[in-house]
């Protein structure tokens, strides 16, 4: 497993190295997509005010595990915290940051719909740190279920988190 | 000055706690957790073994751990004190001021003698009663901990009229027996009822989602068998394990009336003690349905207890192992949470749950139930246990090919049964955990052969049982 985690690493370690003289020339094209897959398993908070329309407006702070099943490049989990707005009328907004072992950081934009069992959600990976620094990507998921208890509290779980993630080309 | 073996044997259990704290510490952090995490279950683990090996008591430990928890910024210090406001862990330290006040009045030895006279021609007919009134009430009570409120004061005041008092060792087996019965039978009373527990109906909510519908008839059909089987055994297995000394008592019903006939009438703060209680009862029984809180309820019935009299100032202030209990179980409850919130409850569920892959479905669905039942030591709830790790297991088992309604009834009724694993492991457990008649040694020896019985039960009665009615 670690020679594994260690592979990943040099991989991308060389990759960086074999990038950085083609970014300072020429510029380079972006590199390959690796897709991953994974579970996010979350729990937090939900404060809401009520609006009209008997409607609910919110705001969510979750977080939890990320745990990848597959694919490269990526750590095999982070610490994945959300924070989210739901207006209420079908606009959700939010982002995210998933932290691995190192302290490294890959931040996203999550867009689509609250936070809800069966509800799917977009996320657009904006960038990172370490060893996400210039990374670029997306992923989706669905939540195959999310509970609430009476005092905010919610947790929740997305079975099928699918994503791809490349390395960002740079503009000559 | 030189030291005596068992101070030495405490300094090495203390060394060798240390040691463990710092071995994971400093080990790599694994791929996938974050520093915070892992540094915490460094502290949880740590806290939670120095009270198996008798190196620190339960207060001290989970008083260290959460110290060194802030002051390495593991956790931040509203995080780290979060627990203290927890509603439930104040429900049970009113619970606790409320069970004295059934002893105080004179109402308890009453209950007591009422008990005796009907079930106490043996100490093993006390034990069988005691699962049976908690059978009976359980539907009524969809938190197990106001149930536990309820069972309690009976409980005590069934040992008290037996004699059994924490101080004198030759009795204390009985009130042991008496008081681990309390805390056993809430296992599975729990898991007999649909209703019986909170976290019963959100694991409904998951299954819903692999497809499975569970409502209050299928649950009773699908628990009935295990469940009975375990009631009528678990009393038989703890009095042939704890071996109270008094065994047969054929004079104790007769004395029992006796006793209740020299008591005469009911006096003034036994009306009152008998009526708040009994509100609370109702309350805390139709708690959902009138929407109103369990420790709300509580607090009423204590604020009527002090308003009337019955208990005093000076009263509160004698209850100091109350306070001991809030802090050590408020403490380990947030560090638990804290490790879910960080991440390391969904990780370690995930990858252990993963690591079955390629397992036949019979094999792997068992694994999961041994290893969901193992991971209890790391939680102080089993609603967060439930909402942490049901779904993963689930999730996993379906995908190996494991029957939905088998598995999931397996870890639901799991998370029932294992609840007496340690004093901890539900907030249920502390009233009797804290009553003086069960040492920490104990409770961890005798919560561990439950929580395996029952685990042994229910696959052996439960699989095929539930193969037949989930089909």
């Amino acid at each position: 497993m670690r020679h594994r985690a260690a592979l990943v690493a040099g991989s991308l370690a060389l990759a960086l190295v074999g990038q950085a003289p083609e970014a300072a020339g020429q510029g380079a094209a972006p590199a390959e997509w690796r897709t991953f897959e994974g579970t996010w398993s979350v729990s937090g908070k939900r404060s809401t005010v009520p609006i009209e329309g008997g409607a609910t407006a919110a705001v969510v702070e979750v977080s939890g595990a990320v745990v990848l099943t597959s694919g490269e490049g990526l750590s095999r989990g982070f610490r994945g915290e959300v924070i989210g707005f739901d207006d209420g009328q079908g606009v959700s907004l939010g982002r995210t940051v998933w932290t691995d072992e190192h302290g490294d950081r890959l931040f996203s934009r999550l867009k689509g719909e609250p936070i809800e069992t069966g509800r799917r959600i977009v996320g657009t990976i904006t960038g990172g740190t370490g060893r996400y620094a210039g990374l670029e990507g997306d992923y989706s998921f669905t939540w195959k279920y999310v509970l609430s208890a009476e005092d905010g509290a919610i947790q929740g779980r997305a079975a099928r988190l699918e994503g791809r993630v490349r390395r960002k080309g740079t503009t000559p | 000055m030189t030291l005596s073996s068992a101070a030495w044997k405490t300094l090495l259990a203390r060394a060798a706690v240390f040691a463990l704290a710092l071995g994971i510490w400093f080990s790599p952090v694994p791929e996938g957790l974050v520093p915070e995490a892992w540094h915490l279950f460094a502290l949880f683990v740590a806290a939670i073994v120095s009270v198996v090996i008798g190196a620190f008591p339960i207060l001290t430990s989970s008083v260290l751990a959460l110290a060194a928890a802030v002051l390495t910024g593991t956790l931040a210090p509203a995080k780290a004190y979060s627990g203290f406001a927890n509603g439930t862990i104040l429900l049970i330290v009113v619970a606790f001021l409320v069970a004295r006040a059934v002893v105080k009045c004179g109402l308890g030895e009453r209950l007591g003698h009422l008990v005796v006279s009907a079930f106490g021609r043996s100490t093993l007919g006390l034990g069988y009663s005691i699962f049976l009134v908690d059978g009976v009430i359980a539907p009524a009570f969809p938190s197990n901990t106001a149930r536990s409120g309820v069972l309690y004061p009976l409980v005590l005041s069934v040992a008290e009229a037996a004699g059994a008092k924490p101080g004198d060792e030759s009795r204390r087996r009985l009130g042991r027996f008496l008081m681990f019965s309390g805390m056993a039978s809430l296992t599975v009373s729990s898991a007999l009822w649909f209703t019986a527990m909170a976290a019963n109906p959100l694991g409904a909510e998951i299954a819903r989602g692999y497809g499975l519908e569970i409502g209050f008839g299928s649950w009773l059909v699908a628990s009935s068998i295990p469940t009975l089987t375990a009631m009528a055994l678990l009393p038989l297995v703890l009095y042939k394990v704890i071996g109270p000394e008094v065994t047969a008592t054929p004079e104790a019903p007769r004395a029992a009336r006796r006793a209740l006939a020299e008591l005469g009438p009911l006096r003034p703060h036994e009306k009152i003690v008998a009526a708040t209680f009994a509100g609370m009862v109702g309350l805390w029984a139709s708690a959902s349905t009138l929407g109103v809180d369990s420790t709300a309820v509580a607090f009423l019935g204590l604020g009527v207890l002090l308003a009337s009299g019955v208990l005093t100032l000076g009263d509160i202030a004698k209850e100091g192992d109350v306070l001991a209990t809030f802090i050590w179980f408020a403490i380990l409850f947030t560090l638990s949470g804290q490790l879910n919130e960080l991440g390391f409850m969904g990780y370690l569920g995930e990858r252990l749950a993963g690591a079955l892959g390629g397992l036949s479905p019979a094999v792997a669905g068992v694994a999961l139930v041994v290893a969901y039942v193992l991971l209890h030591y790391l939680f102080v709830s089993q609603t967060a246990h439930l909402l942490a790790l049901f779904g993963v297991f689930l999730g996993v088992g379906v995908k190996l090919g494991v029957p939905v309604g088998v598995l999931a009834f397996l870890l639901l009724f799991a998370t029932n049964f294992f609840s007496a694993n340690t004093p901890q492991g539900s907030s249920a457990n502390l009233l009797f955990a804290g009553s003086g008649y069960l040492s920490q040694g104990e409770l961890y020896k005798l919560g561990a052969l439950t929580t395996a019985f029952n685990l042994v039960l229910y696959l052996v009665v439960g699989i095929p049982w539930l193969v037949l009615v989930t089909r």
